[in-house]
């Protein structure tokens, strides 16, 4: 993790300017530009929002759309992250055959260039804010830590996903199923509260309940996207009972996650 | 201490794609099962190859394709790991290996200064400062702000070359990078090349096919063959075994295929052979000496106004000289049956080397080509030269003298 950070800092000219073409490129020929990259959020939310009509999910006096966006965010960060950091090593297969430097590059920097987008869908959260007239708490400065962890989150899943690309291409064919499916997985159409009703109030699934809700929170986007809804919109502290689980696990599986691409690197040049 | 140390490197690739899922699993299944798994048939691309390079050594690496030059470079560069032994570099390395690998065709050309300078490891002040030099080296200053896309392919490579030699750093590694560019262009790149070696004082290593460039830059020079070091040494010994292992190549393909020459059919070139200054048949000829070249030639059809020529050129091709027998010998018709004609030559200017030999015969006022052919035979200059002639293909009848300045000017 301390690695990580040194090279963040080490290498920080090369990150921005990795980041600032792939920026550029993605949207330099398209007349919206960088809007695109928060249309994905924004659709979402307006199909969500759409759907609840129909379907009806609890959310209390809170405005579905602000919560579903605030859930949105982190989610569309990670889901991105990581299509992205997968691919990344592969993608960038002419510069890793020509040029040393740590491999580990190429994800953090397909995770900064999503941190640019991020911070534009911070900017679109807080017009909406303003429109459903909620006025953030103290309790927002928890965002800072809740981007840190899903980045680390992203980090996890980009190393050894894109180690395993070099050699097996069925990793980036694989990734965008996993990563839809575990949307469901994760609240984000409906809200952490509904599980725990479900689980921890109703015990819907009888003696079995209780694991199953530890198995569920094992998922780390569900104690980060329930973070994010309670410290920018409910004005509460986030809920440790459902974070720790995931983080538990996150942080056992970055160090051997990276310790795999660190020993899978120095073959890249030779299979890719 | 040796800024570049290589012992024993091997690399070895395995032979083959991929193999499936099922293949795969069935391997590991083996390996734990200590059964001996299979295994791909394995390419040793470099064999036990070890070599140290001083401070300062300009160094060249010559050798057919796949002898393992690049691979070689590439151990040097840390982009790729051996299989076994080891490479130690100290101090920075500079990775020229086709320059514009990170040229981005989306970004203009400042951008891509920018990035590129970021990947070869240059901090954006130093990048900064040097902009204006690089632009101006680019000779691109009227197209910096437009797309690379929209670039020749020549321009492309010119801001290239201008991005990865303003780096600054202990180890200088270029993979045929000078041939860049026009002429004038390809002039400019040597000079800088030249500049970083000889006055800058680098560590330079260089691949490159040009031979003439390597012999021109380097103070030693290794030959790669087939993954292991060949000979290693002088630039002068090393190229000239060089070009008597391509010419092996060259002719043996070249006795492969049925002719070497073209002609009109009238006349067949029997046989070439040298003689030295006592008449005496030889094969290599000696540096100021007197010598003899023998055409025997087969004439099938009479023909009439006969101009014979022939001239030496080095292993690639660069015409040395030529002599034709107009004025000499005037043959106003030939008959048909064998006959011989000779050029005689007096003290063989050609220093010690390899040469080779072309010739050919033309008939009528219009020089109607009869016959004409390249690469006839190889030959080896041998000799001693005296210590005023290094390097060329000829020696020069000259003399130093220091003259007095006042009575110069007169």
């Amino acid at each position: 993790m301390l690695r990580i950070a040194y090279n963040l800092y080490l290498y920080r000219e090369l990150i921005a300017a990795l980041t600032y073409k792939n920026i550029v490129i993605r949207y330099k020929q398209a007349y919206l530009g960088i809007l695109w990259a928060v249309l994905k959020p924004v659709m979402l939310m307006l199909v969500f929002t759409l759907m609840k009509g129909f379907i009806g999910i609890e959310t209390g006096s809170i405005p579905y759309p602000l919560i579903t966006f605030a859930a949105l965010i982190p989610w569309v960060f990670f889901q991105e992250s990581v299509s992205e950091g997968v691919n990344s090593v592969t993608s960038n297969a002419a510069l890793i055959k020509k040029i040393y430097f740590p491999r580990e590059i190429f994800p953090l920097t397909a995770m900064v260039t999503k941190l640019v987008e991020l911070a534009i869908s911070f900017g679109i959260l807080a017009g909406m804010m303003v429109y459903y007239r909620i006025i953030p708490s103290a309790y927002i400065w928890w965002v800072p830590a809740f981007i840190l962890y899903t980045m680390v989150v992203a980090l996890t899943i980009s190393f050894f996903g894109a180690a395993m690309n070099v050699y097996y291409r069925d990793v980036a064919q694989a990734i965008p199923i996993a990563l839809s499916l575990l949307m469901y997985g994760s609240p984000v159409i409906y809200p952490l509260s509904l599980v725990q009703k479900k689980l921890l109030i109703e015990q819907a699934a009888g003696e079995w309940s209780d694991r199953l809700y530890m198995l569920y929170t094992l998922n780390p986007l569900v104690g980060i996207i329930d973070g994010f809804q309670r410290v920018l919109i409910k004005a509460t502290e986030p809920d440790f009972g459902a974070l720790y689980p995931g983080l538990i696990l996150t942080l056992a599986f970055l160090p051997i996650s990276y310790w795999f691409f660190k020993r899978a690197e120095s073959w890249f040049a030779d299979v890719i | 201490m040796a800024i570049i140390e290589v012992n024993h490197l091997t690399k070895e690739y395995q032979l083959g794609h991929l193999t499936s899922a099922k293949e795969t699993a069935l391997n590991a299944l083996r390996r734990l099962t200590f059964q001996p798994t299979l295994e791909r048939e394995r390419f040793k691309a470099l064999d036990d190859v070890s070599f140290q390079i001083e401070e300062g050594e300009v160094v060249g690496i010559i050798g057919h394709n796949g002898a393992g030059k690049s691979t070689l470079l590439k151990h040097l560069a840390n982009i790729s790991k051996p299989t076994k032994g080891e490479v130690i570099v100290r101090g920075s390395v500079a990775p020229l290996i086709e320059v514009g690998a990170g040229v981005n065709p989306e970004l203009t050309g400042r951008e891509n200064i920018f990035l590129n300078g970021a990947i070869l490891g240059i901090p954006k002040r130093v990048i900064q400062q040097k902009l204006d030099e690089i632009i101006d080296f680019s000779e691109l200053e009227q197209f910096i702000d437009t797309p690379v896309k929209r670039y020749s392919s020549g321009m492309t490579v010119k801001l290239g070359f201008s991005i990865a030699t303003s780096m600054e750093a202990d180890i200088l590694i270029v993979d045929e990078v000078l041939a860049v560019g026009d002429l004038s262009f390809q002039r400019k790149c040597f000079d800088r090349m030249e500049d970083l070696i000889k006055r800058q004082g680098r560590t330079v290593l260089l691949v490159s096919h040009n031979i003439r460039q390597i012999q021109r830059l380097c103070n030693r020079v290794i030959l790669l063959d087939h993954g292991v070091i060949h000979m290693e040494g002088d630039p002068q010994k090393v190229c000239d075994r060089f070009y008597e292992q391509s010419d092996k190549k060259i002719k043996d393909t070249m006795e492969l295929s049925s002719s070497k020459s073209i002609g009109s059919g009238e006349i067949d070139l029997m046989e070439l052979y040298f003689c030295n200054e006592f008449g005496k048949r030889t094969e290599d000829l000696t540096y100021k000496k007197d010598c003899s070249i023998h055409f025997k030639i087969n004439v099938i059809h009479e023909i009439e106004d006969l101009t014979f020529g022939f001239g030496f050129h080095t292993t690639d091709f660069l015409y040395l000289t030529t002599h034709n027998s107009e004025e000499q010998i005037n043959i106003e018709r030939i008959p048909r049956g064998i006959t011989e004609i000779t050029c005689n030559i007096k003290q063989l200017p050609l220093l010690p080397g390899i040469y080779s030999i072309r010739f050919g015969i033309t008939s009528g006022k219009s020089a109607r080509t009869i016959f004409y052919g390249e690469n006839m035979k190889h030959f080896q200059v041998i000799g001693k030269i005296p210590i005023t002639i290094r390097d060329g293909f000829f020696a020069l009848d000259a003399k130093w003298e220091q003259t007095d300045a006042n009575t110069a000017a007169i």
